[in-house]
Protein backbone atom coordinates (compact mmCIF):
# COMPACT_ATOMS: atom_id res chain seq x y z
CA UNK A 1 0.00 0.00 0.00
CA UNK A 2 1.22 3.36 -0.48
CA UNK A 3 1.48 6.33 1.71
CA UNK A 4 -1.66 7.98 -0.30
CA UNK A 5 -3.66 4.76 0.31
CA UNK A 6 -2.69 4.43 3.83
CA UNK A 7 -3.80 8.09 4.85
CA UNK A 8 -7.27 7.41 3.22
CA UNK A 9 -7.46 4.33 5.22
CA UNK A 10 -6.67 6.48 8.46
CA UNK A 11 -8.84 8.87 8.18
CA UNK A 12 -12.37 6.67 6.94
CA UNK A 13 -11.00 4.52 10.21
CA UNK A 14 -10.34 7.36 12.54
CA UNK A 15 -13.97 8.87 11.65
CA UNK A 16 -15.88 5.62 11.83
CA UNK A 17 -14.40 4.62 15.35
CA UNK A 18 -14.48 8.12 16.68
CA UNK A 19 -18.05 7.87 15.49
CA UNK A 20 -18.70 4.74 17.25
CA UNK A 21 -18.70 5.99 21.35
CA UNK A 22 -20.98 9.13 20.77
CA UNK A 23 -23.09 7.39 18.97
CA UNK A 24 -24.13 4.90 21.91
CA UNK A 25 -23.30 8.24 23.99
CA UNK A 26 -26.18 9.73 22.21
CA UNK A 27 -28.36 6.31 21.90
CA UNK A 28 -28.30 6.32 25.86
CA UNK A 29 -29.28 10.03 26.07
CA UNK A 30 -32.44 9.62 23.90
CA UNK A 31 -33.01 6.24 25.89
CA UNK A 32 -33.28 8.09 29.01
CA UNK A 33 -34.89 11.08 27.96
CA UNK A 34 -38.03 9.09 26.50
CA UNK A 35 -38.18 7.22 29.95
CA UNK A 36 -38.38 10.41 31.39
CA UNK A 37 -40.67 11.64 29.17
CA UNK A 38 -42.77 9.00 29.55
CA UNK A 39 -42.86 8.90 33.37
CA UNK A 40 -43.26 12.23 33.02
CA UNK A 41 -44.80 14.23 30.27
CA UNK A 42 -44.84 17.34 32.28
CA UNK A 43 -40.92 17.74 32.55
CA UNK A 44 -40.74 18.10 28.52
CA UNK A 45 -39.12 21.53 28.52
CA UNK A 46 -36.14 21.15 30.89
CA UNK A 47 -35.69 17.41 29.70
CA UNK A 48 -35.83 18.19 26.21
CA UNK A 49 -33.41 21.32 27.06
CA UNK A 50 -31.07 19.68 29.16
CA UNK A 51 -30.98 16.33 26.42
CA UNK A 52 -30.32 18.69 23.56
CA UNK A 53 -27.27 20.27 25.91
CA UNK A 54 -26.16 16.54 26.67
CA UNK A 55 -26.24 15.40 23.33
CA UNK A 56 -24.51 18.50 21.60
CA UNK A 57 -21.57 17.43 24.37
CA UNK A 58 -21.09 14.01 23.12
CA UNK A 59 -21.57 14.64 19.91
CA UNK A 60 -18.17 17.35 20.14
CA UNK A 61 -16.30 14.30 20.49
CA UNK A 62 -17.77 12.97 17.55
CA UNK A 63 -16.40 16.26 15.93
CA UNK A 64 -13.27 15.88 17.25
CA UNK A 65 -12.54 12.16 15.60
CA UNK A 66 -14.09 14.37 12.23
CA UNK A 67 -11.10 16.84 12.60
CA UNK A 68 -8.77 14.30 12.99
CA UNK A 69 -10.14 12.49 9.41
CA UNK A 70 -10.66 16.40 7.31
CA UNK A 71 -7.23 16.98 8.56
CA UNK A 72 -5.66 13.62 7.31
CA UNK A 73 -7.66 13.43 4.65
CA UNK A 74 -7.63 16.97 2.88
CA UNK A 75 -4.14 18.80 4.44
CA UNK A 76 -2.29 16.57 5.54
CA UNK B 1 -55.51 15.37 2.68
CA UNK B 2 -57.66 18.10 1.68
CA UNK B 3 -61.82 18.05 1.93
CA UNK B 4 -64.10 18.72 -0.75
CA UNK B 5 -65.26 21.96 0.55
CA UNK B 6 -61.37 23.30 0.66
CA UNK B 7 -60.09 24.94 -2.01
CA UNK B 8 -56.72 24.08 -3.09
CA UNK B 9 -54.30 22.39 -1.16
CA UNK B 10 -51.65 22.79 1.71
CA UNK B 11 -52.91 26.44 1.98
CA UNK B 12 -52.36 27.88 -2.05
CA UNK B 13 -54.72 27.59 -4.41
CA UNK B 14 -53.79 24.74 -7.38
CA UNK B 15 -52.39 27.11 -10.02
CA UNK B 16 -49.18 28.43 -7.60
CA UNK B 17 -49.00 24.89 -6.23
CA UNK B 18 -48.52 23.85 -9.85
CA UNK B 19 -46.06 26.70 -10.66
CA UNK B 20 -44.19 25.75 -7.00
CA UNK B 21 -44.44 22.16 -7.81
CA UNK B 22 -42.93 22.41 -11.11
CA UNK B 23 -39.83 24.70 -9.94
CA UNK B 24 -39.13 22.21 -7.16
CA UNK B 25 -38.92 19.24 -9.49
CA UNK B 26 -37.02 21.80 -11.74
CA UNK B 27 -34.84 22.09 -9.51
CA UNK B 28 -34.59 18.44 -8.34
CA UNK B 29 -33.97 17.64 -12.15
CA UNK B 30 -31.07 20.63 -12.56
CA UNK B 31 -29.69 19.52 -9.34
CA UNK B 32 -29.47 16.28 -10.28
CA UNK B 33 -27.71 16.72 -13.54
CA UNK B 34 -25.66 19.09 -12.37
CA UNK B 35 -24.18 17.42 -9.14
CA UNK B 36 -21.60 14.82 -8.76
CA UNK B 37 -23.84 11.90 -8.66
CA UNK B 38 -25.92 12.61 -11.80
CA UNK B 39 -22.60 13.56 -13.63
CA UNK B 40 -21.08 10.56 -12.78
CA UNK B 41 -24.58 8.47 -13.89
CA UNK B 42 -24.95 10.01 -16.70
CA UNK B 43 -21.96 10.09 -18.01
CA UNK B 44 -22.75 11.03 -21.80
CA UNK B 45 -24.33 14.31 -20.81
CA UNK B 46 -22.58 17.25 -22.51
CA UNK B 47 -23.34 20.59 -20.13
CA UNK B 48 -22.03 23.68 -20.16
CA UNK B 49 -18.94 24.02 -17.59
CA UNK B 50 -20.69 26.97 -15.77
CA UNK B 51 -23.33 24.65 -14.75
CA UNK B 52 -21.48 21.93 -13.61
CA UNK B 53 -20.44 21.84 -10.08
CA UNK B 54 -17.68 22.23 -9.54
CA UNK B 55 -15.56 19.91 -6.56
CA UNK B 56 -14.83 22.04 -3.40
CA UNK B 57 -11.82 22.74 -1.91
CA UNK B 58 -11.78 22.91 1.79
CA UNK B 59 -9.17 24.48 3.22
CA UNK B 60 -8.81 24.67 7.49
CA UNK B 61 -6.29 27.67 7.97
CA UNK B 62 -7.51 31.00 6.92
CA UNK B 63 -5.95 33.05 4.02
CA UNK B 64 -4.34 36.78 4.60
CA UNK B 65 -6.07 38.97 2.56
CA UNK B 66 -4.19 42.25 3.04
CA UNK B 67 -2.04 43.69 5.43
CA UNK B 68 -3.14 46.75 7.55
CA UNK B 69 -0.70 48.56 9.60
CA UNK B 70 1.77 45.36 9.03
CA UNK B 71 -1.24 43.11 10.64
CA UNK B 72 -2.43 40.29 8.70
CA UNK B 73 -6.08 40.73 7.97
CA UNK B 74 -7.83 37.44 7.60
CA UNK B 75 -11.14 36.28 5.85
CA UNK B 76 -12.58 34.67 9.42
CA UNK B 77 -11.56 37.86 10.95
CA UNK B 78 -13.58 40.42 8.79
CA UNK B 79 -16.17 37.90 9.19
CA UNK B 80 -16.01 38.29 13.32
CA UNK B 81 -16.04 42.02 12.69
CA UNK B 82 -19.37 42.11 10.47
CA UNK B 83 -20.65 39.97 13.12
CA UNK B 84 -19.76 42.44 15.64
CA UNK B 85 -21.10 45.63 13.87
CA UNK B 86 -24.55 43.71 12.99
CA UNK B 87 -24.90 42.85 16.75
CA UNK B 88 -23.86 46.50 17.47
CA UNK B 89 -26.45 48.21 14.99
CA UNK B 90 -29.02 45.69 16.05
CA UNK B 91 -29.01 46.66 20.05
CA UNK B 92 -28.58 50.22 18.82
CA UNK B 93 -31.88 50.25 16.72
CA UNK B 94 -33.18 48.37 19.45
CA UNK B 95 -32.65 50.41 21.85
CA UNK B 96 -32.90 54.06 20.63
CA UNK B 97 -36.57 54.22 20.92
CA UNK B 98 -37.22 51.92 24.36
CA UNK B 99 -41.18 51.63 25.18
CA UNK B 100 -42.90 50.24 28.02
CA UNK B 101 -44.78 48.52 25.64
CA UNK B 102 -42.31 47.04 23.41
CA UNK B 103 -42.89 47.01 19.34
CA UNK B 104 -41.85 43.88 17.37
CA UNK B 105 -37.82 43.92 17.41
CA UNK B 106 -37.79 44.93 21.15
CA UNK B 107 -40.25 42.64 21.98
CA UNK B 108 -37.97 39.83 19.98
CA UNK B 109 -34.80 40.79 22.09
CA UNK B 110 -36.21 41.27 25.14
CA UNK B 111 -37.53 37.72 25.48
CA UNK B 112 -34.44 36.15 24.02
CA UNK B 113 -32.34 38.22 26.48
CA UNK B 114 -34.78 37.68 29.19
CA UNK B 115 -34.89 33.50 28.39
CA UNK B 116 -30.67 33.88 28.94
CA UNK B 117 -30.81 35.72 31.97
CA UNK B 118 -33.42 33.66 33.43
CA UNK B 119 -31.09 30.51 33.00
CA UNK B 120 -28.59 32.41 34.50
CA UNK B 121 -30.27 32.80 37.65
CA UNK B 122 -31.64 29.59 37.96
CA UNK B 123 -28.02 27.76 37.30
CA UNK B 124 -25.82 30.46 39.10
CA UNK B 125 -28.43 32.00 41.64
CA UNK B 126 -29.99 35.77 41.57
CA UNK B 127 -26.98 37.86 42.97
CA UNK B 128 -24.48 36.03 40.66
CA UNK B 129 -26.70 35.37 37.72
CA UNK B 130 -27.44 39.39 37.50
CA UNK B 131 -23.68 39.78 37.73
CA UNK B 132 -22.33 36.51 35.46
CA UNK B 133 -25.08 37.58 32.16
CA UNK B 134 -23.35 39.75 30.28
CA UNK B 135 -20.59 37.95 29.75
CA UNK B 136 -22.47 35.22 29.45
CA UNK B 137 -25.18 36.43 27.18
CA UNK B 138 -22.42 38.06 25.27
CA UNK B 139 -20.21 35.09 24.29
CA UNK B 140 -24.07 33.47 23.47
CA UNK B 141 -25.06 36.50 21.08
CA UNK B 142 -21.63 36.64 19.61
CA UNK B 143 -21.26 32.51 18.84
CA UNK B 144 -25.35 32.65 17.73
CA UNK B 145 -24.64 35.25 15.37
CA UNK B 146 -21.38 34.23 13.89
CA UNK B 147 -22.90 30.94 13.19
CA UNK B 148 -26.08 32.60 11.70
CA UNK B 149 -24.80 35.31 9.59
CA UNK B 150 -22.36 32.51 7.91
CA UNK B 151 -25.22 30.57 6.18
CA UNK B 152 -26.12 33.97 4.29
CA UNK B 153 -25.16 33.43 0.68
CA UNK B 154 -22.07 35.68 -0.27
CA UNK B 155 -19.85 34.31 3.30
CA UNK B 156 -17.52 32.23 1.39
CA UNK B 157 -19.05 32.73 -2.29
CA UNK B 158 -17.06 35.92 -2.90
CA UNK B 159 -13.73 35.79 -3.72
CA UNK B 160 -10.83 37.80 -3.52
CA UNK B 161 -8.72 37.91 -6.65
CA UNK B 162 -5.31 39.32 -6.29
CA UNK B 163 -1.82 38.55 -7.32
CA UNK B 164 1.31 36.88 -6.20
CA UNK B 165 4.72 36.25 -7.11
CA UNK B 166 5.44 33.20 -7.53
CA UNK B 167 7.06 31.48 -4.56
CA UNK B 168 9.99 29.72 -4.68
CA UNK B 169 8.82 26.05 -4.23
CA UNK B 170 6.30 26.14 -6.72
CA UNK B 171 6.09 24.06 -9.50
CA UNK B 172 5.52 24.86 -13.42
CA UNK B 173 3.60 21.86 -14.83
CA UNK B 174 0.73 21.07 -17.16
CA UNK B 175 -3.14 21.44 -15.56
CA UNK B 176 -4.39 17.76 -14.84
CA UNK B 177 -7.70 18.57 -16.86
CA UNK B 178 -6.20 20.72 -19.73
CA UNK B 179 -2.47 19.71 -20.59
CA UNK B 180 -1.90 22.10 -23.07
CA UNK B 181 -2.30 25.06 -19.59
CA UNK B 182 0.45 25.66 -17.49
CA UNK B 183 -0.39 26.30 -14.09
CA UNK B 184 1.62 26.54 -10.60
CA UNK B 185 1.16 23.74 -8.26
CA UNK B 186 1.60 25.31 -4.82
CA UNK B 187 0.91 22.76 -1.76
CA UNK B 188 -0.86 20.56 -4.19
CA UNK B 189 -3.21 23.28 -5.48
CA UNK B 190 -3.50 24.81 -8.70
CA UNK B 191 -2.88 28.21 -9.57
CA UNK B 192 -3.32 29.62 -12.50
CA UNK B 193 -0.26 31.74 -13.85
CA UNK B 194 -0.64 35.64 -15.15
CA UNK B 195 1.24 37.82 -16.66
CA UNK B 196 1.05 41.57 -14.75
CA UNK B 197 3.68 44.44 -14.98
CA UNK B 198 5.99 42.12 -17.36
CA UNK B 199 5.95 39.56 -14.02
CA UNK B 200 5.14 36.28 -13.70
CA UNK B 201 2.59 36.26 -10.90
CA UNK B 202 -0.13 33.60 -9.46
CA UNK B 203 -3.62 34.25 -9.36
CA UNK B 204 -4.79 33.41 -6.25
CA UNK B 205 -8.64 33.43 -5.36
CA UNK B 206 -9.51 33.58 -1.70
CA UNK B 207 -13.01 33.79 -0.20
CA UNK B 208 -13.52 37.47 1.07
CA UNK B 209 -15.25 36.87 4.07
CA UNK B 210 -15.45 32.84 6.23
CA UNK B 211 -17.35 32.15 8.95
CA UNK B 212 -15.29 33.49 12.07
CA UNK B 213 -14.78 30.26 13.55
CA UNK B 214 -14.19 28.45 11.04
CA UNK B 215 -10.66 29.44 11.86
CA UNK B 216 -9.34 27.70 15.43
CA UNK B 217 -8.15 30.97 16.20
CA UNK B 218 -11.49 32.68 17.38
CA UNK B 219 -12.92 29.83 19.11
CA UNK B 220 -9.90 29.87 20.84
CA UNK B 221 -10.14 33.53 22.32
CA UNK B 222 -13.11 32.94 23.77
CA UNK B 223 -12.58 29.92 25.25
CA UNK B 224 -9.70 32.19 27.10
CA UNK B 225 -12.23 34.87 27.57
CA UNK B 226 -13.97 32.38 29.08
CA UNK B 227 -11.24 31.11 31.18
CA UNK B 228 -10.61 33.88 32.52
CA UNK B 229 -14.01 34.79 33.63
CA UNK B 230 -13.79 32.02 35.30
CA UNK B 231 -10.36 32.55 37.62
CA UNK B 232 -11.61 35.99 37.82
CA UNK B 233 -14.62 35.70 39.86
CA UNK B 234 -13.23 32.07 41.66
CA UNK B 235 -10.33 34.44 42.72
CA UNK B 236 -12.68 37.29 43.43
CA UNK B 237 -15.22 35.20 45.47
CA UNK B 238 -13.69 32.35 46.94
CA UNK B 239 -10.62 33.66 47.58
CA UNK B 240 -8.02 30.92 49.24
CA UNK B 241 -10.78 28.13 48.75
CA UNK B 242 -10.20 28.66 44.31
CA UNK B 243 -7.01 27.95 45.09
CA UNK B 244 -7.03 25.18 47.21
CA UNK B 245 -9.17 23.21 45.01
CA UNK B 246 -5.84 23.02 42.75
CA UNK B 247 -3.38 22.99 45.00
CA UNK B 248 -3.42 21.32 48.25
CA UNK B 249 -0.43 20.72 49.81
CA UNK B 250 -2.09 21.55 53.77
CA UNK B 251 -3.19 18.63 54.80
CA UNK B 252 0.09 16.46 53.90
CA UNK B 253 2.04 18.76 55.05
CA UNK B 254 0.37 19.14 58.65
CA UNK B 255 0.48 14.91 58.70
CA UNK B 256 4.19 15.08 58.37
CA UNK B 257 4.41 17.79 60.47
CA UNK B 258 2.26 15.41 63.21
CA UNK B 259 6.03 13.31 62.76
CA UNK B 260 8.35 15.52 64.46
CA UNK B 261 5.67 15.69 67.32
CA UNK B 262 5.99 11.64 67.48
CA UNK B 263 3.00 10.56 65.95
CA UNK B 264 3.36 8.86 62.91
CA UNK B 265 -0.08 9.08 60.76
CA UNK B 266 0.60 6.80 57.86
CA UNK B 267 -2.94 7.42 57.00
CA UNK B 268 -2.83 10.99 56.72
CA UNK B 269 0.03 11.23 54.75
CA UNK B 270 -1.21 9.20 52.30
CA UNK B 271 -4.76 11.05 52.22
CA UNK B 272 -2.42 14.40 52.21
CA UNK B 273 -0.62 13.33 48.87
CA UNK B 274 -3.92 11.87 47.42
CA UNK B 275 -5.53 15.25 47.85
CA UNK B 276 -2.06 17.07 46.09
CA UNK B 277 -2.50 14.49 43.24
CA UNK B 278 -6.68 15.44 43.07
CA UNK B 279 -5.53 19.26 42.68
CA UNK B 280 -3.66 18.40 40.48
CA UNK B 281 -5.81 16.52 38.41
CA UNK B 282 -8.66 19.49 38.78
CA UNK B 283 -5.78 22.24 37.39
CA UNK B 284 -5.39 19.82 34.34
CA UNK B 285 -9.00 19.68 33.49
CA UNK B 286 -9.70 23.52 34.15
CA UNK B 287 -6.95 23.35 31.15
CA UNK B 288 -7.74 21.05 29.50
CA UNK B 289 -10.93 22.46 29.63
CA UNK B 290 -10.22 25.67 27.07
CA UNK B 291 -8.79 22.86 24.43
CA UNK B 292 -12.42 21.50 23.99
CA UNK B 293 -14.21 24.23 24.17
CA UNK B 294 -12.02 25.59 21.24
CA UNK B 295 -12.37 22.21 18.87
CA UNK B 296 -15.92 21.57 19.78
CA UNK B 297 -17.16 25.35 18.33
CA UNK B 298 -14.63 25.13 15.77
CA UNK B 299 -14.98 21.18 14.72
CA UNK B 300 -18.94 22.14 14.70
CA UNK B 301 -18.53 25.25 12.64
CA UNK B 302 -16.19 23.81 9.96
CA UNK B 303 -18.03 20.50 10.16
CA UNK B 304 -20.55 22.25 8.92
CA UNK B 305 -19.55 24.57 6.47
CA UNK B 306 -17.93 21.10 5.08
CA UNK B 307 -20.91 19.00 5.04
CA UNK B 308 -22.51 22.27 2.98
CA UNK B 309 -19.90 22.63 0.44
CA UNK B 310 -20.18 18.64 -0.25
CA UNK B 311 -23.55 19.05 -0.24
CA UNK B 312 -24.21 21.59 -2.31
CA UNK B 313 -21.43 19.44 -4.65
CA UNK B 314 -23.18 16.39 -4.88
CA UNK B 315 -26.65 17.12 -5.17
CA UNK B 316 -26.99 21.14 -5.89
CA UNK B 317 -30.16 23.24 -4.64
CA UNK B 318 -32.08 20.55 -3.10
CA UNK B 319 -29.41 18.25 -0.77
CA UNK B 320 -28.19 21.55 0.92
CA UNK B 321 -31.32 22.59 2.41
CA UNK B 322 -32.18 20.35 4.99
CA UNK B 323 -28.42 21.19 6.18
CA UNK B 324 -28.88 24.51 6.14
CA UNK B 325 -31.73 23.93 8.52
CA UNK B 326 -29.96 21.49 10.81
CA UNK B 327 -26.85 24.13 10.60
CA UNK B 328 -29.28 26.74 12.06
CA UNK B 329 -30.00 24.44 14.73
CA UNK B 330 -26.50 23.78 15.44
CA UNK B 331 -25.49 27.69 15.44
CA UNK B 332 -27.99 27.89 18.44
CA UNK B 333 -27.26 24.44 20.02
CA UNK B 334 -23.49 25.76 19.70
CA UNK B 335 -23.95 29.08 21.51
CA UNK B 336 -26.08 28.05 23.85
CA UNK B 337 -23.12 25.31 24.98
CA UNK B 338 -20.53 27.51 24.95
CA UNK B 339 -22.99 29.77 26.90
CA UNK B 340 -23.90 27.74 29.40
CA UNK B 341 -20.56 25.69 30.16
CA UNK B 342 -18.63 29.11 30.64
CA UNK B 343 -21.85 29.84 32.86
CA UNK B 344 -21.90 26.30 35.04
CA UNK B 345 -17.80 26.54 35.19
CA UNK B 346 -17.80 30.04 36.78
CA UNK B 347 -20.87 28.72 39.30
CA UNK B 348 -18.29 25.72 40.20
CA UNK B 349 -16.04 28.24 41.27
CA UNK B 350 -17.73 30.38 43.08
CA UNK B 351 -18.76 28.07 45.10
CA UNK B 352 -16.06 25.65 45.63
CA UNK B 353 -16.92 22.57 46.61
CA UNK B 354 -16.44 20.67 49.61
CA UNK B 355 -13.76 17.62 49.47
CA UNK B 356 -12.88 16.24 46.31
CA UNK B 357 -15.59 13.70 46.48
CA UNK B 358 -18.66 15.72 45.46
CA UNK B 359 -18.62 15.83 41.85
Amino acid sequence: MDAEAIKMLAAGLAMGLGALGPGIGIGILGYGAMQGLARNPEARGPIQTNMILAIALAEAIGIYALIVAIILAMVA
Amino acid sequence: MTGPKKRGCLGCSFPVLIIVGVIVIALVVLGFITGAIGQNMLSGLDLPEWLIASSPQPHLPAPELFHVFGFPITNTMLAGWITVIVLVVFSFVVTRRMQIVPRRLQMLFESALGWIYDVCNSIAGEVNGRRFFPVVCTIFLFVLFNAWLSLIPGFGSIELVKNEPIPEDAQIMPSKEDPAHLVALVDDREYEIATVDGQDTIVVEEELIRGSNTDVNTPLAIALVSFVFVIFYGLKNARMDFVRQYVNFGPLFRSIGRIFKGKFDFMGIFEGAIQVFVGGLEFLSLLIRNVSFTFRLFGNMTAGEILLLIAAFLLPFVMPFPFYILELLIGLVQALIFSLLTLVFVTMAVTPAHGAESH
